[in-house]
């Protein structure tokens, strides 16, 4: 193989997520449960390799793999993974968690579309630890999502009455809330707070309607939405499952959007 | 501003209308709010704010943009409709908060962590937007950065001093990145020297309440380290094949197997012409439109100074010159470097970092207690 090592570790993570992706489907289709465990065994390989691929990255540039998209969407698919595997053996929810690898892979492919030269040398806007506080917990946060996502997701496809092949809806909402109770605070706290606090530092205003920032607080509003109709159930799983879909979304959009609507945040 | 203080007094004296507070301080009513505060930001993101007129008539056609821009859609965040929003967010906080209140003193001990992190949590929101709006009424910020080169000073008025730069250093990686670069800056009260600090990205110079940030440093835009040139020499049989050449700056350079020589005698980043006064001068510090003054000489004779751009689009005459000279590229001169500093006062900030704080602590509360769960159950 050529390349250095973490883009060969990055690529051995890329195939094994693939791998498990067919495997969910091939699991979505028959349900055996072998077939479940190998999609657990190539994940985890996978995982392997993803992180080794992080921690290889960081050693040979010197700072922590949070510096551009390609680096923010590798972390992203890693921590997508390690949210899934905590509820992987939680009853009821098989269907759901096999799925891990598909969405890690996805934002995979997407990496993979972005620059992947490593630079030794980080920005001087970028020297600072809040650029660790800052973009790992909004990874964090937005891989709390990503596990509501697929669960809001699955309630959005089952019918009211509970359809008997997919996961129970109420099991399955309770999931997307749990995971967004985790998924919020961090976001707020790391996402937004943070961010206003270096940008402080760094601009000299912490808040400046940055694109970025803008999408993020749409992000944080749908979110907010969700949890004021979930607590007190007002609306129907449709319609929290619905807002956790759009919210999820939007956050993909936000991730990708300083790509192409410029402003303060754009590197790369 | 004034919409704001106009918006709370307002607000604060419907909220004794008693179906409008009824609707204020329930969920509904939060959860409406929260939407339209979605939809105007989601509006704001898309249109994209506080461009220039033309970017919109570029991005919409010239009907919609003009309309975009007339309508006030280019400017949403400052607009009386976002802030009167905000302001009826933060009533509702408040009316809210006192329903919490009374609930908790009503309860129980079951739950009782969680519902005290709750009502922190939307109490610290009023204040977050509370120091939103102190740094909106007296806090400013300079439109655009101000640029200084060493040994310049600048009068800031609002912080009652003035500052000089001493030295503004931009520092190179083995890669031949940028690694870093900062100020040394001097600050002085009338002739006086009060203290001197040295400003980086990350590290901000706050003296009186006025903050000086270090934004990209710009390299100098009145001279270079060395040009590269294609020069081609005339000869009876026309044009001879291009020559690519480094030439120092201001030092008198020979084209090599010719008696004609060159000296480029200035440099200009962002090239102007007054016609009135028939003088070039900068436009800007940025590197927009670089163009060198040319001095040439041939058998040691001086035969004519010509304006060479790098811009191969821009006007050239090389008529009576006995070579024609293209700028190709050069490398721009960061020992001489113009420092870039954004001037801001964010009175506000204390107070947002306290909400910030309040807030995360209301989260954690909310969220990762044992009563959260119980309390939905």
């Amino acid at each position: 193989m050529q390349g250095s090592l973490d883009m060969n570790l990055f690529w051995v993570a890329f195939w094994c997520y693939l791998a498990a992706t067919v495997g969910a489907s091939v699991y979505a289709g028959t349900r055996k449960a072998v077939v479940r465990s190998a999609v657990f065994a190539v994940t985890v390989v996978g995982l392997a390799a993803n992180t080794a691929a992080l921690i290889a990255r960081s050693v040979a540039s010197g700072h922590p793999p949070l510096s551009n998209l390609f680096e923010y969407l590798s972390f992203f698919a890693w921590a997508i993974v390690v949210g899934f595997l905590f509820i992987w053996r939680k009853k009821g929810l098989e269907l759901l968690t096999v799925f891990a690898p598909t969405v890690a892979f996805a934002m995979m492919v997407i990496a993979s579309l972005f620059p992947t030269e490593a630079s030794r040398q980080l920005i001087p806007a970028l020297q600072s630890y809040w650029l660790w506080v800052h973009v790992s917990l909004a990874i964090l946060a937005e891989a709390a999502f990503a596990v509501a996502f697929v669960a809001s997701l699955m309630c959005l496809i089952g019918d009211e009455r509970g359809h008997r092949r997919l996961p129970d809806r109420e099991l399955l909402d309770s999931i997307a809330y749990g995971a967004i109770g985790i998924g919020f605070p961090l976001f707020t706290v790391g996402a937004l707070f943070a961010g206003a606090v270096w940008a402080q530092r760094a601009w000299g205003s912490p808040w400046s309607w940055d694109p970025k920032e803008t999408s993020s607080l749409i992000v944080w509003l749908v979110y907010a939405i969700y949890l004021h109709v979930r607590r007190t159930r007002r609306g129907s799983i449709a319609l929290t499952s619905g807002l956790s879909v759009l919210g999820f979304a939007l956050t993909i959009l936000t991730i990708l959007g300083s790509r192409f609507l410029g402003g303060l945040h754009s590197y790369g | 501003m004034t919409v704001w203080i106009v918006a709370v007094l307002v607000l604060l004296a419907a909220v004794f209308i008693r179906g409008f507070r009824k609707w204020l301080s329930s969920m509904a009513g939060a959860i409406w709010i929260l939407v339209a505060l979605a939809v105007v930001a989601i509006l704001g993101v898309m249109i994209g704010q506080n461009l220039p007129p033309e970017a919109y008539t570029e991005r919409y056609g010239s009907v919609l943009g003009t309309f975009v821009h007339r309508a006030g859609l280019t400017g949403i965040f400052t607009s009386w409709y976002f802030l009167l929003l905000s302001a009826v967010l933060a009533v509702s906080l408040v009316a809210c908060s006192l329903g919490r209140l009374r609930r908790i003193a009503a309860a129980g001990g079951r739950g009782r962590l969680s519902r005290v992190g709750s009502l922190l949590l939307h109490l610290s929101l009023v204040v977050i937007l509370a120091g939103g709006l102190v740094t909106t009424i007296f806090g400013f910020k300079y439109p655009a950065p101000v640029y200084l080169s060493e040994g310049e000073r600048m009068v800031v008025t609002e912080g009652g001093f003035t500052v000089r730069v001493d030295a503004a250093v931009t520092e190179f990686s083995d890669e031949g990145t940028v690694s870093e670069y900062y100020s040394d800056v001097t600050v002085l009260e009338g002739t006086e020297e009060v203290l001197s600090h040295r400003i980086e990205v990350n590290h901000p110079l706050v003296h009186n309440g006025v903050g000086l940030y270090q934004l990209e440093m710009l390299p100098s835009s009145t001279s270079v380290r060395e040009l590269l040139f294609g020069i081609s020499m005339r000869t009876e049989e026309g044009d001879a094949p291009l020559l690519t050449l480094p030439v120092p700056f201001n030092e008198e350079f020979e084209i090599p197997g010719t008696d004609v020589s060159l000296k480029v005698l200035e440099f200009l980043a962002d090239f102007t012409y007054d016609i009135e006064n028939r003088t070039a001068s900068l436009a800007s510090n940025s590197h927009r439109n670089p163009a060198v003054l040319v001095r040439v000489s041939e058998g040691g004779e001086f035969v004519a100074d010509r304006w060479v751009f790098a811009d191969v689009q821009s006007h050239r005459d090389d008529s009576g010159l006995p070579c024609r000279v293209f700028l190709l590229d050069y490398l721009p001169d960061f020992d001489r470097g113009i420092t870039r500093f954004e001037l801001s006062r964010q009175p506000g900030t204390p107070l947002l970092f306290f909400g910030f704080a309040a807030m995360s602590i209301g989260l954690f509360l909310t969220f990762w207690t044992r009563g959260a769960r119980k309390e939905e159950a």
